[in-house]
């Protein structure tokens, strides 16, 4: 067994005109025991910035207690909120710092960019290496089922509304067809000047 | 260090409130060579003067204004070899910040990291402050910065400064030449009138240094030549 | 915990017992790559694909191997995508400090000596093979660096899972004193010859000319690899298809309302 595949999960990121999606499943499970099914893996560190923390649950939520403290730290110092790319690249050092004894965790980045609403996407391995992308982003038990729904549904300039049905899904497709996630799925859709947040019902076996 | 028999602060109190180290140090910063600093509509100027103690000390060789980053510069009155420290750490203070966030470090954070540093050595055991004052010269996305760094660690952002011998005269000159809607020529022209005010002998561009950030983001000391293609200007 | 180097080994004795019970260690990004260089009469001549890879999938179709180093100075990187991009960034701050110590251009030998000391001490753990080239006082350089700290000085290079195909045409198209077009041409015809013939490296090209003074950074200098498909009557669902059973929804940054999901008790699904 992977260690990623000791929780389970499914999360998506993806890009829209002059918004952002991303959402997870809600499962939480100890390899084929569901635990919970009410568990996101999504976490909001910004209104315009939102992280997806797949893969070890214990090492997701020790990283995003850390995430909130630099962010907080940063906040304090600079009197800004950190911009996507700007988290990143921390979220990439705090990882690569364990190079030789990482978190087992994959995170994928959605935000917006403040100043001109142009939509940030980046998924990252458990050592930190970045990979940004124009479209989709993705990571969990099943990535290459996400990947298939990805590839295949999205298009270029989608509005909010139309954005949210597309990760919605390709959310709920993609886990479909993965034993360790599912039960449901939250979707946050990230515009200009709001926020909206969905749960979404999902196969429950 | 803790163990060691220095391992108190050399900086207390006197009994009327006073920490007299630093007072020293400010003293020694007040002996150093004239700097000043002038923040326009779209740049910073520092300009210093290089004194030497002698005509056969080799004066290409003297820098006192040193560059921390792409966009950021600092100049010093006060001891060169107590500069060089702080230069130094900020200048990896520097790199550890682009190392974390792949981004230049903004010139007010730059600027309080160093008077950290400036401030542990008022209070640390075994060290004493440093014997300078900093100009701290930068443009980044809040546009054209100035900072003045003292010995004690405090820091303020200025419109123009100056610190170093003529620290007075300078910033009663400069008080009455600033204007608002500067532009970085102008400050140039200003900042070279104001040194030129209290320069003893004959000022030219190999006595003293200028350095400007303009919008460009770029910190640029300017050569010998440059700075008397100036100075024949202000003439 | 006593820090040492770069690294922290917190989580490694925890790590170490997840093995130890069978659980395997996740993949990691690698950039399968065909990287290159080769000097030419004015300079030297980087290339890259634009592939990354994560076990068998793709992981980035579009990725960027030519790292900054220093204004003359630039490095491809193939191995762990993490270990080429950090030994790169911290070469790379290394030599500003450098630079600024000492007054003048950084030389590519520093380069290559500050990544061979750093590689060699962690023994092939920091898995980047690296393609160094770059102009200094000096005049061109290339090198090669191996995981391991060992290094090579060449008139061409090749590295990665491609670098055999890509090294063929080397072999058969180098000639001392190329000029920069014919340079461009060969290291473009080498990338592409992995991209074809090696499943580790694909998309496009990547090309970085260093001559004195100048560098030309080409960024997806040819651009091969579009998407496949483009369907001609995307699947569009009408607004309401998703089965939605709360909304939340909040202006930015003003106050939010209880989150949507969290822990709160889902209306109760139909479990017939």
């Amino acid at each position: 067994m992977s260690i990623f595949e000791y929780n389970g999960a499914a999360i998506i990121a993806m890009a829209g005109k002059e918004c952002v999606a991303i959402g997870s499943d809600l499962r939480l499970g100890v390899q084929f025991q569901t635990l919970a099914t009410d568990y996101k893996k999504v976490y909001r560190i910004h209104d315009k910035l939102y992280i997806g923390l797949a893969g070890l649950s214990t090492d997701a939520q020790t990283l995003f207690h850390r995430f909130v403290f630099k962010h907080n730290m940063y906040k304090l110092r600079e009197e800004r909120d950190m911009k996507p790319a700007t988290f990143s690249q921390m979220v990439s050092s705090t990882l690569y710092e364990k190079r030789f004894g990482p978190y087992f965790v994959s995170p994928v980045i959605a935000g917006l960019d403040p100043d001109t609403s142009e939509p940030y996407l980046a998924g990252m391995d458990t050592i930190g290496a970045i990979e940004t992308a124009k479209d989709f982003m993705v990571a969990g038990t099943a990535p290459d089922s996400l990947y298939g729904m990805c590839e295949s549904m999205w298009r270029p300039n989608m509005e909010a509304e139309e954005l949210f049905e597309t990760v919605s899904q390709c959310l709920q497709s993609g886990s479909d067809r993965d034993a360790l996630s599912g039960w449901g799925a939250v979707v946050f859709v990230i515009t200009k000047d709001e926020v909206i947040a969905r749960t979404l019902k999902g196969r429950m076996d | 260090m803790g163990e060691s028999a220095y391992s108190f602060s050399l900086t207390t109190f006197s009994p009327s409130g006073k920490l007299v180290q630093i007072e020293y140090a400010l003293t020694a910063v007040a002996g150093g060579a004239t700097s000043l600093g002038i923040k326009a509509t779209n740049g910073v100027v520092l300009a210093t003067e290089k004194k030497l103690r002698s005509t056969l000390v080799d004066e290409t060789t003297v820098r006192k204004i040193s560059m921390l980053t792409p966009n950021i510069g600092v100049a010093y009155s006060g001891m060169g070899p107590d500069s060089r420290l702080l230069v130094r750490r900020a200048r990896k203070q520097a790199q550890a910040y682009y190392r974390v966030y792949k981004e230049h470090i903004p010139v007010a954070q730059l600027c309080r990291e160093t008077a950290a540093v400036m401030q542990e050595f008022t209070q640390q055991g075994g060290v004493r402050p440093f014997g300078v004052s900093l100009l701290m010269a930068g443009h980044d996305t809040h546009g054209p910065q100035l900072y003045q760094i003292d010995p004690s660690g405090s820091y303020f952002a200025w419109k123009a400064s100056a610190i170093g011998k003529n620290m007075t005269n300078a910033k009663t000159f400069l008080e009455k030449r600033y204007s608002e809607d500067m532009e970085l020529e102008d400050a140039v022209h200003t900042a070279l009138l104001t040194l030129k005010e209290g320069f003893e002998g004959q000022i030219s561009g190999s006595n003293i240094e200028v350095a400007v950030v303009g919008e460009d983001g770029k910190f640029r000391v300017l050569s010998a030549s440059e700075v008397s293609d100036y100075l024949e200007e202000v003439e | 915990m006593v820090a040492s180097g770069p690294f922290d080994f917190d989580l490694c004795s925890r790590n170490a017992y997840l093995e130890s019970k069978g659980v395997k260690p996740p993949r990691l990004t690698k950039t399968g790559t065909t990287i290159v260089g080769l000097i030419f009469k004015d300079g030297v001549v980087l290339g890259a694909d634009t592939r990354s890879t994560s076990d068998t999938t793709v992981a980035d179709k579009n990725c960027e191997k030519i790292h900054f180093i220093a204004p003359n100075i630039y490095c491809c990187g193939a191995g762990t995508a993490a270990d080429t991009e950090n030994v790169t960034g911290m070469v790379s701050s290394a030599l500003e400090l450098h630079r600024y110590a000492t007054d003048r251009e950084s030389r590519v030998v520093t380069a290559m000596t500050m990544l061979k000391s750093h590689l060699f001490r962690y023994q092939g753990h920091v898995s980047a093979a690296l393609v160094l080239g770059g102009v200094d006082l000096r005049g061109p350089h290339l090198f090669t660096v191996y995981p391991h700290g060992s290094t090579d000085s060449l008139p061409y290079a090749t590295m990665g899972s491609g670098s055999l195909n890509a090294m063929a045409v080397f072999e058969e198209g180098y000639k001392e004193g190329l000029d920069r077009m014919g340079a461009v041409k060969l290291v473009a015809r080498a990338i592409r010859s992995g991209i074809f013939n090696d499943l580790g490296s694909g998309s496009n090209v990547d090309v970085c000319v260093i001559t004195r003074g100048k560098v030309d950074y080409m960024r997806n200098y040819e651009y091969l690899m579009d998407k496949t498909v483009a369907r001609e009557t995307p699947v569009v669902y009408p607004p309401g298809t998703a089965p939605v059973l709360k909304e939340k929804r909040w202006k930015i940054n003003s106050t939010r309302p209880s989150e949507a999901a969290a822990g709160g008790s889902a209306e109760a699904m139909d479990v017939s």
